[in-house]
């Protein structure tokens, strides 16, 4: 389920509505009720009024520091630190994106090892993300010309494929052109 | 006669819609304000069209280059002088009968005309083919030049386009404000609905403006050094700090996130503001003046540096803790809109409420943004900016915060209508506009995020690409609604009718 919610394009989705659709439904109550049903000023004591207003504050705190506190271990960033920290084998690539192309030191890699991608830009800003074969993205990094350092992150594919790369920063009138290829074998060591 | 109106007078269609009504004695405060909202649908009307050519470009398959020709001119016609417009028509408005200060003299007229000019040459260069998006991408319009995708002209004009329009958000507009908040003398006789800055209903507006000028500033050192070169002024050799990517991008976010944060502290706070005039039991007043501005205040310390999200997966070259305090500060702007929530609906609860389709359109408006903060803080996340940074899923945020900040803004404006024109808005069309705009900025936020999360890219010419048409064309349905919903926005303020007597603003 939390790999779902953190790991997925349509997991953020899903937390989106979990968030939005319960205040649509209540705000759209309290409207409804107060304009048609009955327009008069509320019975409802002044203290029962701010009972709630200390109840809502409060969900809000826990829905948020929650939904933070659980996203930590499926950062890139966090996963990334705990590569490194695991002492583990790590697969290089090296990168370097120009209009409209990318320069790969490495396509093919294997799965169950983790792979540092470390990535430049020569010209303007473009991205580097990784789509899984099923579409969904993996991870999207930025790329930023004049840096004296790379964009970089470590990820640890589970399953072979081909896996497509695409810029997703605008980057001029053949961006949508600038697409490659990884290739992640099944680990036989 | 203030040359605002007679300008009014002469612009066809358009200009019937926002005759000042001058035997009020108020043309003061309506006259620069009114020529700011009527051109502002004006450039909502282009934008709309280039709205709506985007996903009709890729449907028949048409250049490519004309789909970022349309993207960058939507983009750039929608933010800035529609909504941005929008917001200083109504806010200057709302401020001069607030504070019983007229709005005239040079700085209105140099708000209206840098605006207007500065998007117009904006619009040129981009018909020229400077193609960068709503952003600028720097260094991509320099890199464009280089690699013959579009002129060095294109890039002046655009470029000085830009400059224009930006020293009026950072400059003109906060100063005006600022001069009619504090300084100048009150005049009774324009004072409509008196109200001091502590007041929810105007703090936010004082908030915002101080947030344009301190976070546009650099953005305005560094543009000045770029444009000094470009015209020749200033060596390239002297600017070498100001061209470096790393710099420009963090300066022209602090800018582009605080605008909107500001943009957003305007509008809650007019919310705030006209919200209590539609009470049913006529008390006209807040549950709680305190709590509506404690939300106005942590929305601004949460909202300086949450801009930090942008730049989120460019890690390490933005440091990890950045990312998280980028991430953290987000979700407390949610905290700031949390207390809102709870004071709007606190408020009806206690007093009730008349509808009017001014109060549905702000209603809803804030139903939408809210919709679109729960988008926002989400794609705040780091694990979950790495999968939706650059999709579709952000240019549905983009689009949801700018309109559904621009229908609280068309909800105010419906409200103050009446002072400017001496006219009523037709409700029917009022109401069934409501409708229209629900569905189709509902319809759209969901489409774009849901493709978001499937991966369609945003700033991207071939949807067709990963699969992503469908997506595409349910985007071009509910743009179409919208479209037809601003039409009908248009009619109810055609069809308006005189105002009966005394009217009650
Ligand atoms: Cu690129």
């Amino acid at each position: 389920m939390l790999d779902f919610l953190y790991l997925n394009g349509w997991g953020a989705f899903v937390m989106v509505l979990l968030m939005a659709v319960p205040f649509a439904v209540v705000f759209t109550y309290v409207i409804h009720k107060k304009t048609v049903v009955d327009q008069g000023p509320a019975a409802t004591l002044p203290d029962k009024i701010s009972q709630i207003e200390i109840g809502w504050i409060a969900l809000v705190l826990v829905v948020f520091v929650g939904v933070n506190l659980y996203s930590i271990s499926y950062m890139p960033t966090a996963r990334t630190a705990n590569a490194l920290a695991s002492g583990q084998d790590i697969q290089q690539v090296d990168l370097t994106a120009r209009s409209w192309s990318y320069e790969i030191s490495n396509r093919t890699v294997k799965a169950g090892t983790p792979v540092r991608f470390s990535g430049k830009s020569a010209d303007t800003m473009h991205g580097f993300a990784i789509y899984h074969p099923d579409g969904d993205v993996l991870f999207t990094m930025m790329l930023m010309p004049g840096l004296e350092g790379s964009t970089s992150i470590i990820h640890t594919f589970d399953e072979p494929g081909i896996y497509t790369i695409r810029c997703l920063e605008y980057c001029g009138l053949a961006h949508h052109a600038m697409r490659d290829q990884l290739t992640v074998v099944q680990n036989d060591g | 006669m203030l040359s605002a109106t007679t300008i009014i007078q002469k612009i066809p269609l358009f200009g019937g819609m926002f005759s000042v009504d001058r035997s009020t004695g108020l043309e003061e405060i309506n006259s620069w304000p009114a020529l700011m909202i009527l051109t502002s649908f004006i450039w909502l009307a282009v934008a709309g069209l280039l709205g709506v050519a985007m996903p009709l470009v890729q449907l028949l398959g048409i250049n490519t280059n004309l789909f970022y020709m349309s993207l960058t001119a939507h983009g750039a016609a929608l933010a800035f002088p529609f909504v941005f417009q929008l917001m200083i028509g109504v806010g200057l408005h709302r401020l001069g009968s607030c504070v019983g200060k007229p709005i005239t003299g040079p700085i209105p007229a140099l708000i209206y005309i840098f605006m207007n000019l500065g998007a117009a040459l904006l619009t040129v260069a981009i018909l020229m083919g400077l193609n960068i998006s709503l952003v600028t991408m720097f260094p991509l319009p320099v890199v464009g030049v280089m690699t013959g995708q579009w002129s060095m002209n294109a890039l002046i004009i655009g470029f000085s386009g830009i400059a224009l329009v930006l020293i009026t958000m950072i400059v003109l507009y906060p100063v005006q404000v600022i001069r009619m908040s504090f300084f100048e003398e009150r005049r009774e006789d324009l004072l409509l609905s008196e109200r001091s800055l502590k007041d929810p209903g105007m703090l936010g507006m004082v908030l915002s403006a101080l947030v344009l000028l301190v976070a546009g500033i650099p953005l305005l050192i560094v543009a000045s050094a770029i444009l000094g070169a470009l015209y020749g002024i200033i060596p390239m050799a002297a600017i070498g700090w100001a061209t470096k990517p790393v710099v420009f991008q963090f300066v022209f976010f602090i800018f582009a996130h605080n605008l909107m944060e500001a943009m957003a502290l305007m509008v809650i706070s007019a919310v705030y503001a006209t919200l209590p005039l539609y009470l049913a039991d006529g008390t006209r007043k807040l549950y709680s003046d305190k709590l509506a501005n404690l939300a106005l205040w942590i929305l601004l310390l949460t909202s300086v540096t949450s801009f930090l999200h942008h730049f989120i997966t460019l890690f390490p070259n933005m440091p990890a803790y950045m990312a998280y305090h980028g991430n953290i500060m987000s979700f407390g702007t949610g905290v700031g809109a949390a207390l809102s929530i709870f004071t709007i609906l606190a408020t009806v609860w206690k007093h009730g409420l008349r509808m009017a389709p001014g109060l549905a359109a702000i209603l809803v408006g804030f139903v939408l943004y809210i919709l679109d903060g729960a988008s926002a803080v989400v794609t705040s996340n780091v694990a979950w900016a790495y999968q939706l940074h650059g999709t579709m899923w952000q240019s549905g945020h983009t689009m949801t915060v700018l309109v559904s900040m621009s229908l609280m803004w068309m909800g105010v404006l419906y409200h103050h209508y009446p002072v400017i024109t001496g006219r009523e808005i037709d409700e029917k069309l009022g109401n069934l506009f409501v409708k229209f705009c629900s569905v189709g900025v509902i319809g759209a936020a969901l489409v774009m995020l849901a493709g978001g999360s499937a991966g369609m890219p945003r700033r991207f010419a071939d949807w067709g690409q990963g699969g992503w048409m469908g997506y595409g064309n349910l985007i071009l349905i509910f743009g179409l609604i919208i479209g037809i919903a601003y039409i009908i926005y248009a009619m109810s303020l055609i069809k308006s009718r005189n105002l009966p007597a005394a009217t009650n603003y």
